[in-house]
């Protein structure tokens, strides 16, 4: 039963992908019919251009996703790990910044670091004499440091759920052995985390390798070209999606040698389990005065992720314009018309209501069908279901609107374009990959000795996946479902060519004053939007206890 | 003998022929036609022969139309001008229902298209700039000719022109003084706005490659033109892939000089009192905004009011209402060309179907070369 709804799930995700790849070599331009030919892949194996592109890309999105994903794992330690004062705020802390969209951050941090215009830059030269710029937004560091900011979410929440499922004989073994807290969790504690945290950074790195807005925003003024424009312009200049498909057939290439090396890191499963049947309580580690040290961290953590872009955000929106005398007159300069504009926008709030509906269904539906297919390859013994750990990771490999072609050609002339149906499905393959690898980083913590027990005694598949794995994997079925839930509810990617026209879906609203440029606007729109699910995290953890996987 | 003349005779015809419809398509293609171009400025006698003619054509259009009951409009433009647009439209209509999807121009390619090749009669109008020559070239546009077409100030016969994107040159007034300012486009590429001038990216369908295209047409001169783009390149400035975020840099000072600015993007931020102004000496690089119907359209004569009703004085005042450029030269308004930048301005259109069509192929023809 795991297998068929896996293979359920998996033919969801491998039919769009296979028609694109289809068309990769049936395709040239838009309107035109060519036969079946490789002229596209010849294109692209020819393009003198792609090594230094891709070498760009490494290092953009290897760079971020290990920044993302370390500063998310010290997050996630720090937080289920140590005793570290003020224990509501710090777990709430990090759950902040994945509010804020990547988009609002590029922006806000663009105002902050731009050489010559920048906040900070202004700040230095003003407060402290310092005329020549200090930072730089547009620069490979730049480029980083905002989309870096952007992956640790996804690292800590990832995390979290592995380091609250200790079982903490294993380092309490290395204390006895003389071990120091340090050095244990450098030795043991990090090393049992290894494929959560692989598993995060392999999302991570594919997103930062097929991530677009950074890249144009702050790379090309740098002149800093990465691999995925290539994609876009086989789109926005030549009008072929063939061509796009078959560059990104070089994404799936890399997406297949890192899942490769993941697959093979985690290849001894049993090693990381670090839940078996054995009773436990997880304990909290006294780091001493160190305590101090990792409040500071979370909170500048908490600054840097969503505090100061969130001010600056507010400050703009709220400015007639944007320069730094204008800045810095706030709020003697404030007016509110940005709001006004907002707020009458013909479908800000409609299509919010419509977007919040929808996210939620996908957020249960993917993190499900993920939990599913992961139970399929670690927890059943039917043969070749590794071949889901590709088919489930496949879509990251692919930008979104060559990935939305797929599923556009797929629904055409069937009830379900121009549908609500056609936007769910659309969201649902799009996002899999997330809940997919988060259950399989956390399901290869389980030790399997817990579910063989159920095995002996008889039980069967749904006993087994509805009374132990389930229930064991609530942690990280609350933080994939919050991640989810976030993402969708802002996609406009996936959304843009599967909304029908006369329905609004929320995102593709807002996001619209960031494509047009209207960064006051946008400001504004982004406050509304951040307020209310602020509001909501709030209200969720406060009245109603939610765990968010904490 | 006899026989070997007249096959000389034929060969040189032919080649004559051949030559001459060779000549004939280069011209099509580069120059501005008359049929492309209008006059800057139409008499008052086009304007009511033109009013009645529209007239005319929506009593006609309107019964079928009506019947028909919906309009699908495909635009690039913001949603809060669709509403307003299609809202008027609506009203002047009743019975007509309009409903509009809205995406960036490769969105609207792609949708546009595979719906086309899927055989879908999915949309009616294609609302935008860059997309409806590349949907054109691939046999999705019906061939209309608007019956306004002599107040057009560019006119195309098989798809109207509705509105115009107009480029600037704009700059920054708290960095740079009027005095300063580069005399023309040309002057741009003068050494001295080294580190000052933000670049629109010359190597994508955006601004800056439909005005190279055409002030290459306008100039008709290669090595005054590649001169331009060696000293555009020599500059050595940091260059943009998004038009709307380089002249918010230009604005907040990272740069002081915009190349280029949307026309109704400046007006839109001096009216809110950003410092930013245009150089009006500096004539605009003008783009068509058309309304493209689709072959396969589901209300085909819905679509072609939409069309005519855009060019209506109702529809450019709708239009001008939300701060997009109007098409009609007899129409008066603060983002018309003669408003904007005086009585008697040169524009230089953006009319190469060559680049309108196939901007990847252009690019690698007349600015790769240079750019590298």
């Amino acid at each position: 039963m795991p297998l068929v709804g896996s293979a359920i799930a998996g033919a969801a995700i491998i039919t769009p992908v296979l028609v694109v790849l289809w068309r990769s070599f049936t395709t040239g331009r838009l309107g035109f019919n060519v036969g079946l030919n490789i002229a596209n892949y010849v294109r692209v194996f020819g393009d003198k251009d792609i090594m230094a592109m891709l070498g760009n890309s490494v290092a953009y999105a290897g760079g971020s996703a290990l920044l993302g994903t370390g500063v998310g794992a010290l997050l996630a330690w720090i937080v289920a790990r140590t005793n570290t004062p003020g224990k509501t705020l710090v777990e709430l802390l990090p759950l902040y910044p994945i509010l804020m969209p990547p988009i609002m951050k590029n922006i806000a941090w663009i105002l902050l670091l731009a050489p010559r215009s920048g906040i900070l830059n202004g700040m230095l030269q003003q407060f402290l004499g310092i005329e020549t710029p200090i930072f730089n937004a547009f620069s490979m560091t730049g480029m980083i440091w905002v989309f870096g900011l952007a992956c640790v979410p996804l690292g800590y929440l990832f995390l979290l759920p592995v380091f609250l499922s200790f079982d903490p004989s294993l380092e309490e073994s290395a204390y006895i052995a003389g071990s120091k807290p340090v050095n244990t969790m450098l030795k043991i504690t990090f090393p049992l985390a290894v494929p959560a945290f692989l598993s995060a950074f392999v999302l991570n790195f594919l997103r930062g390798l097929r991530s677009f807005e950074t890249p144009v925003l702050q790379g090309t003024p740098a002149n800093i070209k990465v691999f995925v424009s290539r994609v876009y312009d086989s789109m926005a200049l030549e009008f072929n999606t063939g061509l796009a498909t078959a560059y990104s057939v070089v994404l799936v290439a890399l997406s297949v040698i890192t899942l490769y090396f993941y697959v093979r890191a985690t290849r001894f499963s049993d090693r990381y389990a670090t839940i078996t049947g054995k009773g436990y309580r997880v304990k909290v580690i006294d780091i001493g005065p160190w305590k101090y040290l990792t409040f500071f961290l979370v909170f500048i953590y908490f600054l840097a992720g969503i505090a100061i872009p969130f001010i600056v955000l507010i400050v703009v929106s709220m400015i007639p314009y944007f320069d730094y005398d204008t800045f810095m007159k706030f709020p003697t300069n404030a007016v509110l018309t940005n709001y006004y504009t907002v707020m009458h926008h013909p479908s800000f709030v409609t299509g919010f209501y419509n977007s919040l509906v929808l996210s939620v269904t996908i957020a249960l539906v993917t993190v499900l069908a993920g939990i599913v297919m992961a139970f399929t390859i670690y927890r059943t013994r039917a043969s070749g279901t590794r071949v889901f750990e590709f088919i489930g990771t496949l879509p990251l490999a692919f930008p979104p609107l060559v990935l939305s072609v797929g599923l556009v050609i797929i629904f055409l002339g069937t009830p379900l374009y121009n549908s609500l149906w056609a936007l769910g499905i659309g969201l649902f393959v799009a996002y899999f990959p997330y809940a997919f690898r988060n259950a399989s980083g956390s399901i290869v913590n389980i030790h399997k000795e817990l579910d063989e027990a159920a095995w002996v005694h008889g039980a069967r598949w749904r006993h087994v996946f509805f009374k132990i794995t389930l229930p064991i994997l609530k942690p990280s079925v609350g933080g994939a479902l919050f991640y989810i839930f976030i993402e969708a509810i802002r996609n406009v990617d996936v959304a843009v060519l599967l909304t029908s026209p006369g329905k609004e879906y929320g995102p593709v609203t807002l996001f619209e004053y960031f494509r047009v440029g209207q960064w006051a606007e946008a400001a504004a729109g982004g406050v509304v939007y951040l307020v209310v699910l602020i509001a909501a995290v709030s209200i969720a953890k406060f009245a109603f206890n939610m765990k968010f996987s904490l | 003998m006899v026989r070997t003349s007249k096959i000389a005779v034929a060969l040189l015809a032919t080649f004559l022929i051949a030559a001459a419809a060779l000549a004939a398509e280069k011209a099509a293609t580069k120059a501005p036609s008359k049929e492309q171009v209008r006059k800057e400025t139409s008499s008052a006698s086009a304007t009511a022969a033109a009013a009645k003619a529209f007239e005319k054509v929506s009593a006609e259009l309107y019964p079928k139309a009506k019947q028909e009951g919906n309009l699908v409009v495909y635009s690039v433009w913001d949603v809060e001008h669709l509403k307003v647009i299609t809202d008027a439209f609506m009203k002047r209509y009743p019975g007509i229902k309009a409903t509009y999807w809205q995406g960036r121009n490769p969105e609207i390619v792609t949708r546009a298209l595979t719906e086309f090749q899927g055989g879908q009669a999915s949309w009616d109008v294609v609302l935008s700039d860059n997309a409806p020559p590349v949907i054109r070239a691939a046999g999705a546009i019906m061939n209309y000719d608007t019956v306004q077409r002599d107040v057009l100030y560019l006119h195309d016969p098989t798809m109207p022109t509705v509105s115009l994107q107009v480029q600037a040159l704009a700059y920054n007034t708290k960095k740079m003084k009027p005095a300063d300012l580069p005399k023309s486009w040309e002057d741009v590429a003068n050494p001295k706005y080294k580190g000052v001038v933000a670049l629109d990216d010359p190597m994508r369908a955006g601004p800056l490659s439909s005005m190279l295209s055409g002030l290459k047409t306008q100039w008709n001169d290669d090595n005054r033109y590649n001169n331009f783009v060696k000293g555009l390149k020599a500059l050595n400035v940091p260059v943009h892939q998004s038009t709307s975020a380089m002249f918010r840099l230009v604005i907040s000072g990272e740069y002081s000089i915009c190349m280029p600015a949307l026309l109704h993007d400046v007006f839109e931020e001096m009216h809110k009192g950003t410092p930013v102004n245009y150089n009006k000496a500096v004539p605009p690089v003008v783009f068509p905004r058309q309304a493209g119907i689709y072959v396969k359209a589901p209300d085909p004569n819905a679509a072609k009011l939409f069309a005519e009703w855009l060019i209506s004085e109702e529809g450019q005042k709708a239009i001008d209402s939300v701060g997009r450029e109007t098409s009609r030269n007899d129409f008066k308004s603060h983002t018309s060309i003669e408003a904007a930048f005086g009585k008697n301005t040169k524009p230089i259109p953006v009319t190469d179907r060559s680049f309108l069509e196939d901007p990847k192929k252009w690019l690698d023809t007349n600015v790769k070369p240079i750019w590298g």
